[in-house]
């Protein structure tokens, strides 16, 4: 069952001589259930992509369906409540809010919704994630790996169908990195989850069910490992 | 390569410098417009009191012989001695001493007594013109605070301008940490860092100080004339043109530049000190240090609320200036707005409306007795003159007996209550102040025919009333009669020799008092008043004395008479031989109130400086953190924040930084008004009548105005930015 569908994106960035093609005609096709880990070269335009997935960004040409909803029709608010309900947004740099405690960081989404938290599932997130202790610290008083797991666990919270990470370990170490992909590859198990990541590491795309590589802002190999 | 790093920068971050150069204009305008005030201020009280008390410097009195003055004026540090004709006279020659350098004049002083044979008393200086030079001596214990005053002042204006401004480099500088970061890191050490700041920022503020400081001595210029022109009327004030002397420029000049090499030096130095992995680190964040909770916003706005006031919060000490100065301004605003209604509402009770129908216009005539005066009846026959009466005021004392003092005073306390500067017991009596009106004939008679006493010119009519001390409320004095009215003559005596006496007949006891702009019984409650006509005057004054120099007259004007044309005529018919002053009712109404309005300019002017401060912070803020906030915006967007929510921050932010000086403001401001109604004994509902909404309303909107276009401005710029963009910084680092 088809979760995402991407057809003949394209993304143009400036004009003129000045003229960049981030993606040049991307089709996609990304199954229900499916891990798929996209890698390529720096400034292959992967990272483009999946903005453009996770609707923070619009495609020059071409149509992005997630579920049955064309996202790149949607205008600013649309966009922001598909960012906030339907995907899970995991950034290399985290992209927690430095002011909110990590309670309310993950909670963020809901409270966005004015929407109260499933006690028991807030609680099965944070522990399985290991920062249940870290709830009412501020994102500056955590590690790297656990401003991450809480980046993780605000995605999770929603419980979106789809699930994107640019480079969700990117910026950790081995362990941390490790520990991170298989908590992705659980989420991905348990809760049925679609993922999506990007990464530079060949080891860490190994563990997905498909890796896609993209060079020049086109697929120019997708493998199904499983 | 500072010069080319910083010229480059300085060229291509036009925006950023901006901040720097009004933050140095604002400083070099309000310092020299200060210092130029101040100087024209001094200036002015110098002048006043050279010709009200003479330009001498030391004093000497005493048998002074012209080989002594000769000696004086050989005396090293003395410019020049001058013998003062009108105060010398048989008991001693007066001789005002002048220094070269007046610093000299306390140590010198006594010597130069001795030189010429004269005692330690005989020397006296002049204090209160020596302490505007700030030469003070420690026998001299008034408080003279006038000098010290304007430096203090100037010292606190330099302050709190440090305290201010310093932010506006601190953003800019903050901007590039990371690029300084970089600096370090390749070896540039703090010195050269902060060498780098420092000259940019001198760069950046030349040309704004040297404007700043013209355009503030332009200001003061105007300032001093607007003042003349509004007081040109106001009696006893000189009209002195604006002045300048280069040494004020130079000062003023100084106090900027150091100002503004402090208000950078404070952020260079910070910026020197970070080690590189700090400064390459720094993403200009808004961070908070420990965990805080905005309660109230969350309630009320709900996470838009809570995330505004987490922002707000962590740039609290950056928009430490903006809430200062906003806080500052609006208060200081609202509470001389109200303060000085108070004093308006106050005056009215107090004066104009309590003498609206007792004079129109009001003549002073300088240094001439009431007996001297040959006009009184050309004044009263003067067309449109419904009444004039003249009179003139003396000191005398009298002897009041227990038995003389009514059972009323006695109930309240009797003259035991009296203080002593007022009240002497003498040989089982009392020795009261007994101050004399003497009053021209023809008002003396129309006084008793006020009263219903057989009108007569050979007698005093005493003012039989006592206030009674225990009642505060200056507005409605509650007064008791003085005396039993059995005493069918009065003994008045010397107020300088108590034993010289008249005795002369009482005419009447009185409660009313003839129709003149005068007060009784302020200071001294127990002074017990007699009006006595101009012909009892003549014969009693070779023994009693004591007439204050002036004389006054007093007019009531018909109807339909121009007050202004009056003022004209009664001008015109003393100028044959006299000095005078004379101010009319709708004059002096006008010139009050023109001066109170002056003085609500020039404070409003301060608010509104400080408020400009307030809000160039704001505008600093939201320009300077546009990057900062580019990315905070950005997470929210990530996490599916919608526009109108993020609009929603902003507007939450807006109005807790306009709304927080209306928080602090009236609460203080009511507690102020209502303890000072209390104390003033002021109808409420009067107060409520005259009260200043309009003015502090509309100083308020334009608070809010300005912080609103301030975020408008940076919300637009925030929000148009581009999502994708802002959130790629984050991997740039």
């Amino acid at each position: 069952m088809e979760i995402l569908k991407c057809e003949g994106i394209k993304k143009v960035y400036g004009s003129g001589a000045n003229q960049v093609k981030a993606l040049n005609g991307i089709d996609l096709v990304v199954n229900k259930g499916e891990f798929v880990a996209i890698i390529g070269a720096s400034g292959s335009g992967k990272s483009t992509l999946l903005h453009i997935l996770g609707n923070v960004d619009k495609p020059t040409e071409g149509k992005v369906v997630v579920g049955e909803t064309d996202i790149s029709a949607s205008n600013k608010t649309q966009a922001a409540l598909f960012r906030r309900r339907k995907v899970g947004l995991i950034y290399q740099f985290y992209n927690l809010i430095p002011t909110l405690t990590v309670r309310k960081n993950i909670l963020m989404p809901l409270l966005l919704d004015k929407k109260k938290p499933n006690q028991e599932f807030f609680d099965q997130i944070v522990k399985s994630l290991g920062i249940a202790d870290k709830l009412e610290s501020l994102p500056n008083q955590l590690s790297g790996g656990q401003q991450q797991r809480a980046a993780i666990a605000r995605s999770l919270i929603y419980r979106p169908a789809l699930l994107l990470a640019d480079e969700p370990t990117g910026n950790l170490d081995q362990k941390n990195s490790k520990e991170i992909i298989d908590m992705l590859k659980l989420s991905n198990h348990n809760l049925e989850q679609t993922i999506v990541f990007i990464t530079h590491d060949e080891k860490i795309a190994l563990e997905a069910d498909r890796i896609i590589t993209i060079a020049d802002g086109r697929i120019i190999n997708d493998e199904r490992r499983r | 390569m500072w010069k080319d790093y910083s010229l480059s920068y300085v060229k291509n971050n036009r925006s950023s410098s901006v901040f720097i150069i009004i933050a140095a204009f604002i400083s070099a305008l309000l310092l020299s417009l200060l210092c130029s005030l101040f100087y024209n201020l001094w200036f002015y009280d110098v002048q006043k009191l050279k010709i009200e008390e003479g330009d001498w410097q030391g004093r000497l009195v005493g048998e002074i012989s012209t080989d002594d003055l000769t000696l004086i004026e050989n005396y090293a540090s003395v410019e020049k001695v001058t013998v003062n004709e009108n105060l010398s006279d048989e008991q001693g020659i007066v001789v005002d001493v002048y220094f070269t350098n007046m610093g000299n004049v306390f140590t010198d002083m006594p010597k130069i007594a001795e030189l010429a044979g004269l005692p330690a008393e005989s020397v006296s200086c002049h204090y209160s013109l020596l302490s505007l030079y700030l030469i003070r001596s420690a026998e001299d214990p008034a408080l003279r605070w006038i000098f010290p005053f304007y430096l203090l002042t100037t010292v606190i204006a330099c302050l709190s301008l440090i305290l201010v401004i310093h932010n506006a480099f601190a953003v800019t500088m903050s901007a590039r940490i990371h690029q300084f970061g970089i600096f370090s890191s390749i070896g540039a050490t703090p010195r050269q860092i902060r060498a780098c700041l420092l000259q940019e920022a001198f760069t950046l503020s030349t040309i704004p100080i040297i404007v700043g400081n013209v355009l503030g001595i332009l200001i003061c210029m105007g300032v001093i004339e607007g003042i003349n022109f509004a007081m040109t009327d106001v009696p006893g004030r000189l009209v002195m043109p604006f002045r300048y002397h280069p040494l004020i420029l130079v000062l003023s000049l100084l106090a900027t530049v150091l100002t503004v090499w402090i208000s950078a030096w404070i952020p260079a130095r910070k910026m020197g000190k970070l080690t590189p992995m700090e400064a390459i680190r720094n993403t200009n964040e808004l961070q908070l240090k420990r965990r805080k909770q905005s309660r109230i916003l969350s309630l009320v706005f709900g996470v838009e609320g809570e995330l505004a006031g987490n922002a707000l919060k962590a740039q609290r000490r950056s928009m430490r200036t903006a809430t200062l100065s906003l806080v500052f301004s609006f208060l200081t605003f609202s509470f001389m707005m109200c303060f000085f209604t108070l004093l308006i509402v106050n005056q009215n009770m107090t004066y104009f409306e309590k003498y609206q129908d007792v004079w129109d216009v009001m003549v002073t005539v300088k240094n001439t007795d009431i007996d001297a005066f040959t006009e009184t009846d050309a004044l009263q026959e003067l067309y449109g003159v419904e009444s004039g009466a003249v009179y003139q005021k003396a000191v005398a004392k009298r002897m009041v007996t227990q038995d003389e003092i009514s059972e009323e005073l006695q109930a309240i306390g009797g003259l035991e209550n009296a203080s002593t500067q007022y009240v002497s017991a003498v040989d089982g009596a009392w020795m009261v102040n007994a101050p004399l009106v003497i009053m021209d004939d023809t008002s003396f008679l129309a006084y008793c025919e006020q009263i219903g006493v057989e009108p007569r010119l050979d007698g005093a009519i005493i003012l039989n009333q006592a206030r009674d001390g225990s009642d505060p409320n200056f507005h409605d004095r509650r007064s008791v009669s003085y005396l039993v009215e059995n005493g069918q003559t009065t003994i008045l005596r010397n107020a300088g020799q108590e034993d010289v006496s008249v005795e002369i007949p009482v005419l009447a006891y009185a409660c009313q008092v003839p129709v003149l702009r005068e007060e009784y019984g302020t200071l001294d409650y127990y002074e017990l008043v007699h009006f006595v006509p101009l012909s009892v005057w003549k014969e009693i004054k070779g023994q009693i004395g004591g007439a204050k120099a002036d004389t006054y007259i007093r007019i009531l004007a018909r109807d339909e008479v121009d007050l202004a044309e009056m003022e004209d005529e009664v001008s015109g018919l003393l100028s044959r031989g006299y000095q005078a002053e004379i101010e009319n009712r709708i004059q002096a109404k006008l010139d009050n109130d023109r001066m109170f309005h002056g003085m609500m300019a020039i404070i409003g002017l301060f608010c509104i400086l400080l408020a400009v401060i307030g809000i160039g912070n704001i505008f600093t803020n939201t320009f300077g953190f546009v990057r900062q906030r580019k990315r905070e915006f950005a997470r929210y967007m990530s996490i599916g924040m919608t526009p109108d929510e993020l609009k929603k921050i902003f507007c939450v932010e807006a109005l807790v930084i306009a709304g927080r000086p209306i928080l602090i403001t009236i609460p203080i401001t009511v507690i102020s008004v209502v303890v000072f109604i209390n104390m003033a004994y002021i109808d409420p509902m009067v107060f409520l009548h005259e009260a200043p909404f309009i003015p502090i309303l509309l100083f308020f909107l334009a608070i809010i105005g300005f912080v609103a276009l301030a975020y408008y401005i940076g919300a637009k710029k925030v929000l148009g930015s581009s999502l994708i963009d802002s959130l790629r910084d984050d991997t740039t680092i």
